[in-house]
């Protein structure tokens, strides 16, 4: 069995607003597997991006995570004493060292993600300046090195050692005082030049795996001179630049078109390949979730309603949710009216009792609006999290 | 029996649309009563509006027919300090303190109120003419404005004033000419912004006329930001009007004017050594009420902005 | 290139504007009656019986296009008038009190700046914590304070009340002797710089302390604007996604705030560096009068009480001056920060 990369247990999560408090996640349950790509479906509102906020732990105030664990199987990068983990329970600086190293997200709206007043260059090389600085250290160190051996003048030989005493330090203690005391001075800064280019050699490389031509250039671009599927790559860039075990995709390509949109997932397949991430695939394109993912995680109004296989799901979707769901997704070939699922969703302020769903259930029973239903493994690798399905319950009524 | 039940229907009916509005109405009063300082400021305003309207009553003039003259209670320069004739003091050349302040207070409204109601509506008419036609209105509209606020607002007050003689009438008059061009531009770049935006082709699509479409989608989205600046301005005004009559441009020695007062005190500023802080009446009286009325104005047009922006409302 | 054909285009612009100013002052002109710009030319009270004559000398009756050609000649020339409260000619006396106010406004313009921008950002960080509501509230109370009331409450307070501890004027009695003799060589004829380049430490700080209040007095008005912009536009920024980006790459707080936010929260505060020159010119006339420190505004106002024509209409051109200067500094600072604004 794969063993688990990532699981969150009961995760609840709210938001206190003026209006009251808004039930955003309540008791969710859902995990990823090693080398998985699983997706997370559902309408706009029903927590998809919220559930990834919280695994990383970027929700502000007035959110809250109420209660619940993330575990997660760290791929010991940085000195930690344990490899599992609950995510839930570290401190900030901890959680400073997984973002972006460990666990990376893309956002939706790749234009407002990236920084305008800095180039695409600086923002890719920023990801690695985080977390792989010892590593450019080294780097830099050798080449400090050769220079030092070429060089015959003893006034560059003496700057060249002194660059090299600075590096040196910066491998031992990365955030020290005295490190950034001189970064301030002017003339002295011109140390960070050596980090910095080799930083950017590494972002031009990754521009290349992601296949924007002429790369070079487009590094020194800002972001707003770029097209949007361009922009989505150098987002894309910046998540793996330091080859994250998890990799969360909130809605990528929802505001791309099309054709780029399958540009954009042809790519994240490939270098899933290459990089080895999992990754969990946030969408509300059914279609999207077809074509990419192996197992999929349907989420209605906070609750997790569905999970299975990719072709289980479509070939036979159990919870009525996601029944109705495909029978309103318009397919060529089908003559039929699309259904629509009565009712709308419902406001989490003053959510339905028990499951979310019932009010607007066409197979709803008395007890459904009692507790919420657990989610329950029916066949094999299927969980339901529906009373149709729960067999050691009997005498319900219709 | 049938007109009864529709005509409860019908009033139903209307209690449902205006649902959202009363809905609204409700979430600004609540942000109202949630900020302190909005509350403060409208306190204030409240208080000074009071202290203006009773002014009769709270200071009675010595002649009725120039109430804005304080009236004197001696000729000897030297101030003298608050006592039970006079509560605030006396300030140079014997001038009631308390009484000027309190006149103060209706002048400082009368600026700015005509001033910025004045300001407000040029600005307005021409910054609509300009947005709305476009073309050479704009051009040449647009221009004027430019060059006026190409110029600090105190400097070309000055000027304006020594043209037309050291009046507080000339002061008004001044800061009128002075002060349209920030309104004008305000609704002018808001008219082209809305011009473009989609609910207005919306409505010129299912057939709304350009007036129509002005008075219902335009005016009122534009309207927030002019009403916001109209409240700060009342306080900048009066503060410029102050100062002109500090300089000595503006109302003439002895008017019930708080700036005019405050230049009063410009010789009393460091009292005989034994007590140097003899003559803090003369000055300090008269700033605080300035600086509360000013400050009034300014936390009410901040908490206007805070409760109206639609964009600002729900953070 | 770019940016030169950039500066020529602005440079345009700025003779366009300033045709517009004068265009205003001369409108300002005209408002005055003939006799008053007469009186302007009178050096004795003899000539008063000849004012008719006076006015036809001077052209002051010819059509207003003759005399806004003869006005625009005189300028050219240099001639702004004569200004009676200076006792010299009018563009002379700008530059002899020139070096007073740029000393005034070099130690204030870095501290509104500096400070104003720094409150601004913690403050908007910390939002609605304690630090937040205090630093808006001086922040208000400081944005409606009279500035020469305030100044006059600072001298009653430390000339008056601590016996001359900070005193009003430019230099002490001893020190303006001393920078008027002969020894002392004046190179900007700003006291504080002078006094360092001629080695007398001792003016230099004569000359601070009298410099301290009319400093404080000017900073704490404008900096309140400088840190209520910066506040709004920080927690505006802060809210977008690219911060949350960069909070997802694993930046710690201080360098999102610092390195990805700063930088756009400070686009809208360039933007009113028009407005806030503006209100420094304000300020300027104001503190400088209460202080006694003669120089641009101190000169202005007195030329607005005794009706120095020459002055005031000087005021106003300078200052049209002043603002397309500032205007270009601005559109330089905007290409500098913002990659977005291209130089068309």
């Amino acid at each position: 069995m794969v063993p688990k990369l990532l699981e969150a247990e009961n995760l609840t999560m709210n938001f206190y607003t003026y209006e009251g408090v808004v039930q955003a996640l309540d008791r969710i349950n859902l995990n990823v597997r090693e080398g998985e790509i699983l997706g997370l479906v559902g309408e706009t509102g029903c927590g998809k991006s919220v559930t990834a906020l919280s695994i990383l732990r970027l929700i502000r105030p007035p959110g809250r995570i109420e209660e619940g664990k993330v575990n997660f199987r760290l791929k010991n990068r940085f000195a930690a004493s344990k490899r599992d983990i609950n995510l839930l329970d570290q401190d900030e600086a901890f959680m400073q060292k997984v973002r972006g190293n460990e666990i990376s997200m893309i956002f939706q709206e790749p234009s407002e993600a990236l920084n305008p007043v800095y180039s695409v260059g600086d923002q890719i090389s920023e990801a690695f300046l985080l977390h792989r600085k010892e590593e450019l250290c080294q780097v830099v160190l050798k080449r400090i090195e050769q220079d030092i051996k070429k060089d015959g003048f003893f006034l560059t030989r003496a700057i060249l050692k002194m660059e090299r005493g600075i590096y040196l330090k910066m491998m031992e203690k990365p955030r020290s005082s005295s490190l950034k005391f001189l970064s301030c001075i002017p003339g002295v800064r011109r140390y960070r030049r050596r980090l910095l280019e080799e930083a950017k050699r590494r972002s031009i490389e990754m521009l290349r795996i992601l296949g924007i031509p002429h790369p070079e250039g487009v590094v020194m671009r800002y972001p707003h001179e770029l097209s949007g599927g361009m922009q989505q790559r150098v987002v894309i860039a910046m998540a793996l630049a330091c080859n994250p075990t998890l990799l969360i995709a909130d809605e990528p390509t929802s505001n791309l078109d099309v054709t780029i949109q399958a540009q954009i997932l042809d790519l994240v397949r490939k270098l899933k390949k290459e990089f080895g991430s999992s990754i969990l695939f946030i969408t509300h394109d059914l279609g999207v979730v077809a074509e990419m993912c192996e197992k999929v995680v349907v989420m209605y109004a906070g609750h997790i309603a569905e999970v299975a296989p990719v072709h289980s799901l479509f070939k036979k979707p159990l919870h009525p949710y996601t029944q109705g769901l495909l029978k309103s997704v318009p397919r060529p070939g089908r003559k039929d009216r699309l259904q629509s699922i009565k009712g709308s969703v419902p406001n989490l302020i003053s959510p339905p009792s028990g499951c979310r769903f019932h009010p607007r259930c066409p197979r709803v029973m008395h007890k459904c609006s009692d507790a919420k239903p657990a989610l329950r493994e029916t066949e094999k690798n299927r969980f339901v999290a529906c009373y149709l399905y729960h067999k050691e319950r009997d005498k319900d009524d219709a | 029996m049938k007109t009864l039940k529709s005509k409860l229907a019908s009033w139903d009916e209307l209690k449902k649309s205006l649902k959202p509005r009363v809905e609204e109405l409700k979430f600004s009063l609540h942000r109202i009563k949630r900020s302190p300082l909005s509350l403060v400021g409208l306190s204030l305003i409240l208080l000074f509006a009071a202290v203006a309207i009773l002014a009769p009553q709270l200071a009675p003039p010595k002649h009725p027919y120039e109430p804005y003259n304080i009236p004197r209670y001696g000729y000897s320069a030297e101030p003298r300090p608050p006592s039970a004739e006079h509560i605030f003091g006396t300030t140079e050349g014997q001038y009631d303190v308390y009484y000027g302040v309190i006149w103060g207070t209706r002048t400082a409204f009368r600026i700015g109120f005509m001033v910025v109601g004045a300001t407000f509506l040029i600005g307005l008419v021409l910054g609509s003419i300009a947005g709305y036609y476009g073309g050479l209105f704009d051009e040449v509209i647009m221009r004027v404005v430019d060059i006026f606020m190409s110029i600090p607002t105190l400097i070309l007050a000055m000027a304006l004033v020594t043209a037309l003689g050291h009046s507080l009438d000339n002061v008004m008059k001044a800061l009128i000419i002075v002060g349209w061009p920030i309104y004008a531009r305000l609704i002018r770049g808001d008219i082209l912004r809305v011009r473009e935006e989609d609910y207005v082709s919306a409505a010129r699509a299912v057939g709304c006329s350009s007036p129509l479409i002005i008075i219902k989608h335009v005016l009122p989205n534009s309207i927030y930001p002019m009403v916001i600046m109209a409240s700060l301005d009342v306080g900048a005004v009066v503060l410029v009007a102050a100062a002109l009559s500090f300089l000595g441009l503006g109302a003439p020695v002895g008017y019930a004017d708080w700036g005019q007062m405050v230049s009063f005190a410009r010789n009393w500023i460091v009292g005989p050594p034994q007590s140097p802080l003899a003559y803090w009446h003369t000055i300090t009286i008269p700033g605080l009420f300035m600086l509360f009325f000013v400050l009034g104005w300014n936390l009410l047009g901040d908490a206007f902005r805070d409760i109206l922006d639609p964009r600002l409302r729900r953070r | 290139m770019e940016m030169r054909a950039y500066i020529i285009r602005r440079l345009l612009l700025l003779f366009i504007v300033l045709f517009g100013v004068s265009i205003l002052v001369f409108g300002i002109l005209s408002l005055f009656s003939p006799e008053q710009r007469a009186s302007v030319f009178i050096t004795d009270v003899k000539q008063l019986r000849d004012i008719q004559g006076i006015i036809k000398k001077y052209g002051l009756d010819a059509p207003i296009q003759v005399q806004y050609y003869n006005w625009m000649k005189a300028l050219f020339r240099g001639d702004l008038g004569w200004s009676k409260t200076a006792q010299r000619p009018a563009l002379e006396a700008l530059f002899h009190f020139l070096p007073n106010t740029l000393e005034l406004a070099l130690f204030s313009a870095p501290l509104i700046v500096l400070v104003g921008i720094w409150l601004g950002s913690v403050s908007a960080v910390h939002q609605d914590k304690v630090i937040d509501h205090t630093t808006r509230t001086l922040a208000i109370i400081g944005w409606s304070l009279p500035t020469f009331w305030f100044g006059l409450m600072l001298l009653m307070i430390f000339y008056g009340y601590f016996r001359g501890f900070l005193p009003p004027e430019t230099l002490s009695m001893k020190a303006s002797l001393y920078v008027k003799s002969a020894e002392f060589a004046r190179y900007t004829r700003i006291n504080t710089i002078d006094a360092l380049l001629n080695g007398q430490l001792w003016i230099f700080l004569d000359a601070l302390r009298h410099l301290i209040l009319p400093v404080i007095t000017l900073t704490v008005v404008q900096c309140a604007l400088v840190m209520r912009i910066m506040r709004s536009s920080m927690l505006e920024v802060l809210g977008r996604g690219y911060i949350t980006t960069a909070r997802a790459k694993g930046a710690d707080e201080n360098r999102v705030v610092k390195k990805h936010a700063r930088r756009n929260a400070l686009i809208p505060v360039i933007t009113v560096s028009g407005w806030l020159v503006a209100s420094l010119v304000h300020g300027v006339v104001i503190t400088e009068t209460i202080f006694s420190r003669k120089g641009l505004g101190w000169w202005w106002a007195r030329a607005a009480i005794q009706l120095d024509i020459p002055a005031v209409l000087c005021a106003v051109l300078f200052n049209g001056v002043l603002f397309v200067v500032t205007n270009l500094v601005v559109d330089l600072l905007y290409v500098y920060i913002d990659p977005r604004v291209r130089l068309r």
